[in-house]
C-alpha cells in the first residue's frame, strides 16, 4: 500500500507543477490596430501573435550591438527613430569594422504592410528579413549560429525568451519572431496628411497644391495611404561606377529587370535623407532635378518618364511643402520604440486611432 | 498490493504497444565512386581528371514517401532532413511507419517551396543550420565545398551552394528509387548510396577550372541539381 500512496503522491506532483509552469506563461496580447482606410496587412498574426513580452524581447535584441560581430552595430545604430528608423544624414551606413554598407538604409515603418523587403525585395518575409544585415560583412558580420550562442550566455535574455514564448530555449526562430514583433508595431499614420485625411487638420495652401500635383504627377507609383505600390521600376537611375548594383536583376535573374529598385515610401520623407537606393540624392531638390533633367532613360525604363518629367520651379516649391506634411513626429518621439534609456525624453504619444 | 503493480505494469506495456509504429530506417552512404567518403584527408578525381578534396557535403531531403508492393503510398510530408557527412547521425533516417515491403522511395532532394515563402522555421530548417540564403530569401538544397588545386579561386577552393524555386531557376528534383525484388527488408532498413562524382558529369559538364563557384540560384545551380539528382542508387 506504501508503494501506491507513493506513485499517487508522486502524480500529484507532476500534476501541480504542469500546471504551475502553464500559469506562468500568459503573455499579454498586443492588439494591432490598422488605422482606417489602410488596406488588410500582408503579414499572418496568427502565426506570430504580439504580446508585450514578445515586443519587449524584440525591442531589446533591435538596440543590442552584442547582435553584431565586434559588438558595435545594432539594428538600431542605422535605423534611427529620430530619422524615422532609416539612418540620419548617411548615404550608405555604417557596419563592422570601419565598412560602409552598399545601400541606403530604409525607414522602418508600415512593416505589416511589406511583402517583399530590401531595394531589391530579394526578402520575402519579414520574419527572416533581420537575417540579411546580421551575416551581411557590411553590416554586422555575425553568423546566425555565433549570435544565438551569444544570447544564450545571457541570463536576462533566458528570462525574456520564456516569458514570451513559453520556454527559455533560445532559438533563431523566436529570436526572428521577437524583432518581428517589435518592428510590426512601428505604424506611422499619425502625419498631418493623415490628420488632413481624418477631417482633423487642414493643409495650409501650399501644401494643398502640392497635394494636386502630387495627384497628377506622383501618385501612381507612390501610391497613397502608403505612399508606395512596392513595385520595382527603373526610374532612369544610372548605374553607380564604383558600387555596381543592378538591383532587382540580382534577385530576378532577368535582364529587363536591370536598375530596377523598390519604389520608397514617401512617409517621413522630410527626415530620410539622403534619398535613393544608395543614397546619391543628397536633398529632395536632387530628386526633383533628377526627374525632371537628370535622368537616363534605358529600354527599360518605365514609360511615363519616356520624355522626363516636366516640374516647373513652382511645382517643386508647392510639392516640398506637401511632403513635409508626411512627417510624423508621435511616431518619431514613440517611447515604445526607443532607445532603452531614452524613452524619458518622449512623451507618451496620443492614440488617434481609438 | 501485487494486484495494483501489475495492474501498472499491464496498463504500462499496453500503452507501449499503442504508441510504438515500426521504425523503418534509411541509411545513406556518401561515396566518390566507388571509395567512402572521406572528409579533408584524401584527394579523389572527377572525371575531368581533377583532383580534389571534400570539406563539406550536406543537403536536404524531404518530402519522403514510400511505396509498397500494392502501390500503397506512405506519405512524410513535414519532415525535413538535413544530411551532413559531417554528422554521421544524419545519415541515419528514421521512418515510424507500419509499411511491410518497400518497392519504391521517392524524395524531394531540397526543400519545398512553400517552406521557402513561409518566414523562419525550426529543426532542420533552422536558418542556424547554415542553409539559407539571407540576402535572397531561400534555402540552400546542397553544398558541396573542397580545395582543387584545378580552382582558379582564392586557397583553391571550390563551393557549390545550390538551390532556387523559381520559374525559370528551379533546382528542386524529385528523386525515384526502385527497390531491387532480391533486397533483403527483414531488418527494415534500405541502404542508399550518394555518389560525389555525379555532381561533376552525370547530365551536364561541370569542371572545377572553368565553374569553381556557384552561390546563387540560376542556370548554373539548375544544372548542378540535374546532374545531383543523378547521385542515389540502391546500396548494393
Amino acid at each position: 500500500m506504501k508503494l501506491f500512496s507513493t506513485i499517487l503522491l508522486f502524480v500529484f506532483f507532476v500534476v501541480i507543477a504542469v500546471s504551475f509552469t502553464q500559469q506562468n506563461f500568459s503573455p499579454k496580447r498586443i492588439a494591432f490596430i490598422v488605422p482606417k482606410g489602410w488596406p488588410k496587412p500582408v503579414y499572418d498574426f496568427e502565426k506570430n501573435p504580439i504580446t508585450e513580452e514578445g515586443f519587449a524581447l524584440g525591442k531589446k535584441l533591435f538596440y543590442d550591438a552584442r547582435l553584431s560581430k565586434d559588438g558595435n552595430i545594432s539594428c538600431g545604430s542605422c535605423h534611427q527613430q529620430f530619422a524615422a528608423f532609416a539612418t540620419y544624414e548617411h548615404n550608405l551606413s555604417h557596419g563592422i569594422a570601419n565598412s560602409f554598407t552598399t545601400r541606403n538604409a530604409p525607414a522602418l515603418q508600415n512593416l505589416a504592410w511589406t511583402k517583399d523587403f530590401m531595394w531589391d525585395g530579394g526578402i520575402n518575409h519579414l520574419d527572416v528579413q533581420p537575417l540579411a544585415p546580421l551575416t551581411n560583412e557590411h553590416e554586422m558580420g555575425e553568423t546566425v549560429e555565433h549570435v544565438i550562442a551569444k544570447l544564450k550566455d545571457d541570463i536576462a535574455y533566458k528570462k525574456l525568451f520564456a516569458a514570451a514564448f513559453g520556454d527559455e530555449k533560445i532559438t533563431a526562430k523566436k529570436m526572428m519572431q521577437a524583432l518581428s514583433q517589435f518592428m510590426l508595431m512601428m505604424v506611422s499614420s499619425n502625419s498631418k496628411y493623415d490628420k488632413v485625411m481624418r477631417g482633423e487638420a487642414e493643409f495650409i495652401l501650399p501644401e494643398k497644391l502640392g497635394y494636386e500635383i502630387f495627384q497628377k504627377k506622383c501618385v501612381a507609383c507612390h501610391t497613397e495611404p502608403l505612399f508606395t505600390d512596392f513595385t520595382y521600376r527603373n526610374v532612369g537611375i544610372p548605374m553607380d561606377n564604383i558600387l555596381k548594383d543592378s538591383g532587382r536583376m540580382k534577385i530576378s535573374g532577368d535582364r529587363n529587370d536591370s536598375l530596377k529598385f523598390r519604389v520608397p515610401s514617401l512617409r517621413n520623407i522630410a527626415l530620410t535623407a539622403p534619398y535613393g537606393h544608395d543614397g546619391r540624392f543628397f536633398d529632395l531638390l536632387n530628386v526633383f532635378e533628377h526627374y525632371r533633367k537628370n535622368m537616363q532613360p534605358i529600354f527599360n525604363t518605365d514609360p511615363v518618364f519616356k520624355n522626363k518629367m516636366a516640374l516647373s520651379n513652382f511645382e517643386i516649391g508647392q510639392l516640398k511643402a506637401f511632403l513635409y506634411t508626411l512627417t510624423d513626429s508621435t511616431f518619431i518621439r514613440d517611447a515604445r520604440f526607443a532607445e532603452p534609456g531614452n524613452e524619458g525624453n518622449f512623451k507618451a504619444p496620443v492614440d488617434f486611432h481609438q | 498490493m501485487k494486484k495494483i503493480v501489475a495492474f501498472i505494469v499491464v496498463i504500462f506495456f499496453a500503452c507501449s504497444a499503442i504508441a510504438q509504429k515500426q521504425i523503418f530506417t534509411i541509411q545513406l552512404h556518401h561515396k566518390v565512386g566507388k571509395e567512402n567518403l572521406s572528409l579533408l584527408d584524401k584527394t579523389y578525381f572527377n572525371a575531368f581528371n581533377e583532383p580534389f578534396t571534400v570539406q563539406k557535403f550536406r543537403y536536404y531531403i524531404s518530402n519522403i514517401i514510400l511505396i509498397d508492393d500494392e502501390q500503397k503510398r506512405y506519405n512524410f510530408s513535414e519532415q525535413y532532413f538535413l544530411i551532413d557527412e559531417a554528422d554521421s547521425a544524419t545519415k541515419i533516417i528514421q521512418l515510424q511507419t507500419n509499411i511491410q515491403h518497400v518497392r519504391q522511395i521517392q524524395f524531394l532532394l531540397g526543400v519545398d517551396s512553400i517552406k521557402n515563402v513561409s518566414g523562419v522555421q525550426e529543426g532542420a530548417l533552422d536558418p542556424m543550420k547554415g542553409m539559407f540564403w539571407t540576402w535572397k530569401s531561400g534555402y540552400i538544397f546542397a553544398k558541396l565545398e573542397g580545395q582543387s588545386d584545378s580552382s582558379h579561386l582564392p586557397s583553391h577552393y571550390f563551393t557549390y551552394h545550390i538551390g532556387g524555386i523559381n520559374q525559370n531557376e528551379n533546382a528542386l528534383r524529385v528523386v525515384q528509387l526502385n527497390i531491387p525484388v532480391t533486397y533483403n527488408q527483414s531488418k527494415k532498413i534500405i541502404h542508399i548510396d550518394a555518389n560525389i562524382l555525379q555532381w561533376f558529369s552525370s547530365v551536364h559538364s561541370i569542371k572545377i577550372a572553368s565553374t569553381g563557384y556557384c552561390h546563387q540560384p540560376g542556370a548554373l545551380a539548375v544544372a548542378i541539381a540535374d546532374n545531383y539528382s543523378k547521385m542515389f542508387s540502391i546500396s548494393k
